[in-house]
């Protein structure tokens, strides 16, 4: 493994800074959304930055993250942290189950990727399910509503998807993945196992977005499928990732940092406004800086974390 | 002057003193935070609670503000508003931006369970007493958490009542057999729909033939029309949100099929809306609640329906867009709760505002009915009673109430 340290020292000044914001700022869950929305672009950038799969449908996992948190709550009556480990499983068994779609690629696999969501979100909001998952009358959770402690294990598993993406980031595996990336055939006629590579990048970032889903789950105690499910978590992810540049630590971060500040800052207050600002920003990305802000830098040589 | 003459004035200076520390004490203003929804399914039952808001704010401030006992003065009030554009996650963000950045003294939900079920435990971990304008669902209410009212309407499970005691009672002395229930499936109509559904198969009078939730999506109805009319039922029971019941109601009129019964919750509560998007063909001889915005209430605090009425449309005269209906009480039915417990309570602490708006329970008659908390702060006053939608002229249509008999001021027709 190479040893590269601002890869380490990055995350982890964002970490420190999150740690002590609430300290600072007190509207706890704009900070908790900043930091799911943080996990979420880099377990997103596993995937897509580092195999060039693009899941529109990322929101699958992250709905079953949370749902596999409600109902260990609600039917196992499991404290919050192994209820975290059943959202965790929802979604790598959703994961699983999804595995074939990597058959596809391109536009077909984003497609695919997002019916699959779209039908867990039917099954899970479906009335005649409602003695299992309260169907579309949503979930309250108020039993273990735990603000504080939830936000800290949010940003603990933050500080896990930053390590997964600075270990792909320095090790043969990661290399590996990138090779699929550009050339699968090659990749594999070089011996790289492609198929291995490629299902193991699958469910690791599954596996951060189902730890997402349950820990919002926790902090936010009500939701219904529509706040699990809903797209827009998707839609923010993907562009969160190719705004700031994927297969780096920096380009997710920046693109969470500054689209989801712009969010909070405009969207909310003038949200007809900051849907013109959302759309004229993504043109002029894919006009002028198609690999995302990152690539000012890396176009000069240089190494960003 | 001799000293013991000054002992009364001196005797007062405590309490002039005291006053003046309050008087300095006071803040400029009373902050009031809420939400809204400008866009999304929710658009059509929020932005008319808070374009009331928006009115009884502006009154209050016409007069030099509101009255807060605690302060023994009359105080500007400010309405911190922001669009949650029916996104739950986004209001729950916004809720936090109220209490924890706004510092709002009285926090007011969103209108419908839907967005305030986010607010009901963000106002509990704070200790902040939410004014929960319209959010109905039956998990808001709980022993433990004594940070909520419910303030413009019952509880969902009370609404139905009126729908099964009216058939049971009258609709059986006319021939009503069997019934279909159609629902929306979220917490407002789906808890309706349970309830009635369990309140029919109590009385056992009349047979449910059909029974059907659907997603609260739902913009065409006329396959669901037709597995409705293949049961054949005597009365038709459709509970939706506004976009649920225009679809359902005009897929019926293309359908060509009646029903000796029609029911619908907005037919009577957003007749005006309804009224645009059906016309009176299609909700004439149907039946609905009579909202308070239909139903002159005896008041013996604030304006009557009559008074509120004619502010609203000075405020927001024909060709604004706004909407008269219901959701328009709602909204200034809270704001008149709130006035009140702000004019008796003893301290500004949300624990003073619980007891004032709790002590108000049973006694306030306002436009919206007689104001009536359980212990848990559900709403159990302001009925809802049953009435039937008339023709007005050619294209208008108004409706009376037919049940409950004290109420009722029409005998119910039914169709053949």
């Amino acid at each position: 493994m190479r040893k590269h340290p601002a890869d380490l020292i990055l995350p982890a000044l964002v970490l420190a800074a999150f740690a002590v914001a609430p300290f600072l700022y007190s509207n706890e869950l704009m900070l908790f959304n900043f930091i799911a929305f943080l996990a979420l672009a880099q377990g997103l950038n596993i995937v897509y930055g580092f195999t060039g799969y693009l899941p529109f449908g990322y929101v699958g996992f992250y709905g079953a993250g949370a749902y596999g948190f409600a109902l260990a709550v609600m039917h196992l009556h499991a404290p919050p942290l192994a209820a975290m480990a059943a959202g965790a499983g929802a979604a790598l068994l959703l994961a699983v189950i999804l595995l074939p779609l990597l058959r596809l690629s391109g536009a077909y696999f984003a497609i695919a990727s997002l019916a699959a969501a779209q039908a867990v979100y039917e099954v899970v909001s479906n009335p005649a399910l409602q003695h299992i998952t309260k169907g579309p009358y949503g979930v309250s959770l108020s039993a273990v509503f735990a603000p504080r402690f939830s936000y800290y294990v949010a940003l603990a598993i933050l500080g896990v998807a930053f390590a997964l993406v600075v270990w792909l980031r320095n090790s043969r595996f990661g290399l590996a993945l990138q090779a699929i990336r550009e050339d699968p055939v090659s990749a594999g006629m070089a011996g790289v196992s492609v198929v291995r590579g490629r299902t193991v990048a699958w469910l690791l970032s599954a596996l951060v977005a189902g730890l997402v889903g349950a820990v919002f789950a926790w902090h936010i105690s009500v939701f219904y499928p529509d706040t699990a499910f809903d797209l827009g978590v998707s839609i923010f992810s993907v562009v969160f990732v190719l705004f700031g540049g994927a297969t780096t630590l920096t380009g997710p971060l920046l693109g969470v940092l500054i689209l989801y500040g712009v969010y909070n800052a405009i969207g909310i207050t003038v949200p007809q406004y900051f849907q013109f600002i959302y759309g004229a920003l993504i043109v002029g990305l894919v006009l002028f800086l198609p690999n995302g802000l990152v690539s000012l830098l890396t176009a000069r040589g240089l190494r960003v974390p | 002057m001799k000293f013991r003459n000054l002992l009364p004035a001196l005797g007062l200076l405590p309490a002039l003193w005291g006053g003046a520390a309050v008087a300095a004490g006071a803040p400029s203003e009373i902050k009031i935070g809420t939400l809204y929804a400008s866009s999304g399914p929710f658009a059509a039952i929020s932005m008319p609670v808070y374009d009331g808001e928006k009115l009884w704010a502006k009154q209050m401030n016409a007069q030099g503000g509101v009255y807060v006992a605690a302060y023994h003065k009359k105080i500007p009030v400010k309405l911190i508003a922001y669009d949650d554009q029916s996104s739950t996650a986004t209001a729950a963000t916004l809720y936090n931006q109220l209490i924890s950045q706004d510092h709002v003294d009285l926090l007011m939900a969103d209108s419908g369970s839907v967005l305030t079920s986010v607010a009901v435990p963000i106002a509990k971990e704070h200790k902040m007493f939410l004014f929960d304008v319209s959010g109905t669902g039956g998990t808001f209410f709980t022993k433990d958490n004594p940070y909520i009212g419910l303030m413009a309407i019952p509880v969902s499970t009370i609404w139905p009542s009126a729908i099964s005691n009216f058939l049971d009672d009258v609709g059986v002395k006319n021939g009503i057999k069997t019934a279909a229930i159609l629902y929306a499936t979220n917490d407002f109509t789906g808890t309706q729909a349970h309830s009635l559904a369990g309140f029919l198969k109590k009385a056992g009078k009349i047979k449910i033939v059909y029974d059907q939730g659907v997603p609260t999506s739902t913009s065409n109805y006329t396959v669901l029309i037709n597995n409705i009319a293949a049961h054949k039922p005597d009365a038709v029971i459709e509970l939706g949100f506004p976009n649920n019941e225009i679809a359902f109601l005009r897929n019926l009129q293309d359908s060509g099929d009646t029903f000796r019964f029609l029911f619908t919750v907005y037919g009577g509560t957003e007749m005006d809306l309804l009224l645009k998007n059906v016309g009176a063909a299609g909700l004439a001889g149907s039946y609905s609640y009579v909202p308070s915005a239909l139903y002159s209430y005896k008041v013996n605090y604030g304006p009557t329906l009559a008074q509120y009425r004619a502010m609203w449309d000075k405020e927001y005269p024909k060709g604004s867009g706004v909407e008269w209906g219901s959701n328009a009480v709602y909204g200034y039915q809270a704001c008149l709760v709130m006035q009140r417990a702000l004019a008796t309570a003893k301290g500004m602490s949300q624990m003073d505002i619980h007891n004032a708006v709790f002590a108000l329970s049973g006694k306030l008659k306002t436009l919206d009915g007689t104001f009536e908390l359980n212990s848990e702060g559900a709403q159990i006053g302001e009925m809802t009673p049953m009435g039937q939608l008339v023709r007005k002229g050619k294209h208008g249509i108004g409706i009376v109430a037919v049940y409950p008999p004290e109420f009722a001021k029409a005998k119910a027709v039914f169709g053949k």
